[in-house]
């Protein structure tokens, strides 16, 4: 009896130990893997969301989202000489980024290097998780790379991104719509971004309503509005624009709440009311808009250069209908047309280790001045002139997109908290279209909700309190 | 006495011995989180630091008109999800348990096809059908001249159409658990009814239903866990909306944590849904522990 309980214990205490064990041995393992820096051996992680598949484009064999930096990564190991050097190259969903950084922050295993829009970014910075890269920004870069570029990734006064490319957002336009719907004259060239004043604008969209054959399109509307979440949110801060509301005053707090905010959203209510946008707009998010857009059931809709690239390579292979597809500017009643841009940039995580931060700089540095690799930002819109100018012959675009520069304004406002406010706005939009709330008062809530979150955010700012 | 109680000890030993890897497994993953999570309740954090703030958090959720609507949606999804699955599950199993064999496993298994696929799917099929300016629903509508009708975009339609979705999607399972609690049912029961001329509703309401009492308490508590923690349907048809009209609380924590990067309002939010669940559960399982 008691040889027999002896042999159960020592079977207990055997699997006990092995259970504990595999979790220690599981430990060891990460751990090996986080720190990398000894020695001379530095290991860098760098993490992408998709920007552009292949090095330069995407009919190279092989080509992928991390081909462009398992590239970079190449090229840098092999002529860097102040550490041994390893470079992970990791591509991640882009609606999973917070949730990944967050939780990994919170972990302790940032990634060192972080590829993306710079707009989603700057809570990183405000949170202080990201270090400041002026030391590697010089003074040939610094013209090359146009100001208005560096302010969005200016933070305070210290450069947190380093631009690569950028993506202008535009309107785009089914130019063979305007024409079953007599609406030539409103046609911009194939290579123009076509501006139209405020009336014509209004000319187009009744037109679109009225004129266009149902035979030839049916169920289609004049123009995209979709609200259900945050996505393509920076077309509808364009729209609450364009009576002229400035969105942010000099202290980056919101100030939608005028008259000319609520005019434009009226004007978003009154088309909405009267037919001019797809039904259902509360419910419908940008991708919806943009599918019904490839569909021809839109005449006019959202755009970036991304987005414009992968339309035509659909219709080139046929799996959406083809047609003659346009680019148009966000008109505002000035006539000035209303621009932004999504500018593309790496930046550096804090990782307290600082022979990774000197890599992850120098590896920045390497990939976003490299004469050669610049180059790949000709699958968005490079931010560099230099490398406009050698690829203007390539892409007539460039020079339409250089021309908007001048009217470009900062959505984000580089306000803490961005990405908690972008939650602010898209339930008043709802709110607004659904009828639950007037124009007026949906101004005055977004102002207020909005001004609480980046009133909080400040409170945590590293920028605000340094 | 102490020699007693060092005698239990040694008796016992080896069954403890026995549970504690699997008690180690419950500790670290379940305990422990749960103890985590109110303590982070009580604190600011960022990427930085972390800063004790007292009930600060629990305050904020008491200030948020949104946290309201997200308790009082996750209510009104309990109430009548649970109440739906549980009257039609019983409705459906009560007529059929007693037909053919073949006959209950074709009912059996059409309605338990939903639970297989998952939640996900079900929920990407349901926004397909419902977008409104593409799905199916919406063209018919427009078709037969009812105009542009958009049931997830409308305050007063989208909680019903949630509510229809998750239990549509659920039901199957409650359904199986009555159909085999309702064979288990002694026969002598229906026979006896039968010779003192009970009829169908007499037998349902007078043997069937109180037999299969055990299945129903079961059935409620593990519908009310899963419905608290609503949060798939949500986020794939409506994201909360239109106009918070149906975030719910776990959608509520999902945003606070991953979104807005609140982990300390996030936590706050985990534990009031713990204390709610666990004030829930804990009368159904004392009726549950009595009745055995």
């Amino acid at each position: 009896m008691k040889r027999k309980r002896l042999i159960s214990m020592v079977a207990v205490l055997a699997l006990t130990m092995s259970v504990l064990s595999a979790c220690g041995s599981k430990d060891n393992a990460s751990s090996g893997n986080e720190s990398t820096s000894s020695g001379d051996k530095v290991d860098i992680t760098v993490w992408l969301t998709p920007q552009w598949k292949g090095v330069l484009n995407a009919s190279e064999q092989g080509a992928d989202y991390d081909s462009f930096f398992k590239k970079a990564a190449e090229k840098f190991t092999a002529q860097y000489t102040k550490y041994k050097t390893n470079v992970k190259v990791e591509v991640i969903a882009a609606d999973q980024r917070d949730q990944l950084l967050n939780v990994n922050l919170s972990g302790g295993t940032p990634p060192d290097v972080f590829f993306e829009s710079i707009f989603p970014m700057g809570d990183y910075v405000h949170r202080g998780a990201l270090v400041p890269l002026d030391d590697i920004v010089d003074d040939k870069s610094k013209t090359d790379i146009a100001k208005s570029y560096w302010d969005a990734a200016t933070f305070g006064d210290k450069v947190y991104f380093y631009p690569f490319q950028h993506n202008p957002g535009t309107l785009v336009y089914n130019a063979d719509m305007f024409k079953a719907a007599g609406l030539e004259k409103y046609l911009g060239g194939a290579n123009e971004i076509k501006t139209w004043t405020w009336a014509e604008y209004q000319e187009i969209l009744d037109g679109l309503k009225n004129k266009l054959p149902k035979d030839k399109y049916p169920n289609a509307y004049p123009m995209a509005l979709y609200g259900v979440n945050n996505q393509g949110d920076t077309w509808n801060l364009a729209y609450l624009r364009t009576f002229g509301n400035k969105f942010f005053d000099d202290k980056g707090n919101i100030i939608l709440d005028d008259a000319n905010g609520v005019k434009a959203a009226s004007w978003l209510k009154k088309l909405y009311d009267g037919g001019y946008t797809n039904p259902g707009a509360e419910s419908v998010s940008s991708n919806d808009a943009n599918a019904m857009f490839q569909n021809q059931q839109l005449g006019i809709s959202f755009t970036n250069p991304v987005l414009f690239t992968n339309s035509k390579v659909n219709m080139d292979k046929g799996t959406s209908p083809k047609f003659d597809m346009r680019l148009a500017n966000i008109p505002s009643e000035s006539g000035d047309p209303l621009a932004f841009t999504y500018v593309v940039g790496a930046s550096v995580f804090q990782s307290k280790d600082p022979k990774k931060v000197e890599v992850a700089k120098d590896f920045v540095k390497f990939f976003s001045s490299d004469p050669e690799l610049v180059k790949s930002s000709k699958n968005g819109i490079p931010v560099r002139s230099s490398v406009v100018d050698a690829l203007k012959g390539e892409n007539p675009l460039f020079a339409a997109y250089d021309a908007d520069a001048k009217y470009m304004f900062n959505f984000t406002g580089n306000v803490p908290g961005y990405s908690q406010l972008r939650e602010v706005l898209y339930p008043e939009l709802q709110a607004l279209y659904t009828g639950a709330k007037t124009p007026e008062q949906v101004v005055k809530d977004y102002q207020t909700n909005g001004n609480k979150v980046i009133e909080d955010n400040k409170k945590n700012s590293v920028i605000f309190n340094p | 006495m102490r020699m007693l109680r060092n005698n239990t000890v040694k008796e016992n030993i080896t069954g403890y011995l026995f549970i504690l890897p699997q008690m180690i497994v419950f500790l670290a993953f379940l305990v422990y989180p749960i103890l985590e999570g109110m303590r982070l309740s009580l604190y600011r954090i960022n990427y930085q630091n972390e800063k004790f703030v007292g009930l600060d958090n629990y305050m904020t959720l008491f200030h948020d008109p949104v946290f309201f609507k997200a308790l009082f949606n996750t209510v009104i999804f309990v109430i009548f999800i649970v109440i739906l699955t549980v009257g039609f599950a019983l409705f459906v199993a009560s007529a059929v348990f007693d037909k053919n064999a073949k006959y209950v496993s074709f009912i059996r298994g059409s309605y338990y096809i939903p639970v297989m696929v998952s939640m996900v799917v079900m929920s990407m099929v349901w926004s397909f059908l419902l977008n409104p300016a593409n799905g199916l629903i919406s063209f018919l509508a427009r078709d037969s001249g009812l105009g542009n009708i958009n049931l997830l975009g409308n305050t007063k339609t989208v909680l019903p159409i949630i509510i229809f979705v998750t239990f549509a999607t659920n039901v199957g399972q409650a359904i199986i658990l009555y159909i085999a609690a309702m064979i288990g049912v002694p026969k002598d029961l229906f026979e006896a009814a039968e010779i003192d001329g009970a009829n169908r509703w007499q037998v349902i309401r007078k043997i069937l239903i109180p037999s299969v009492q055990p299945s129903t308490v079961y059935i409620t508590i593990i519908n009310i866990i899963a419905v608290l923690k609503i949060f798939v349907v949500i986020q794939l048809l409506t994201g909360g909306g239109p106009n918070n009209s149906s975030v719910t609380l776990m959608y509520y924590l999902y945003n606070n944590a991953f979104k807005y990067n609140q982990l300390g309002t996030a936590s706050a939010v985990g534990v009031i849904m713990f204390i709610i669940t666990l004030l829930l559960s804990v009368p159904q399982l004392r009726t549950m522990l009595k009745a055995k």
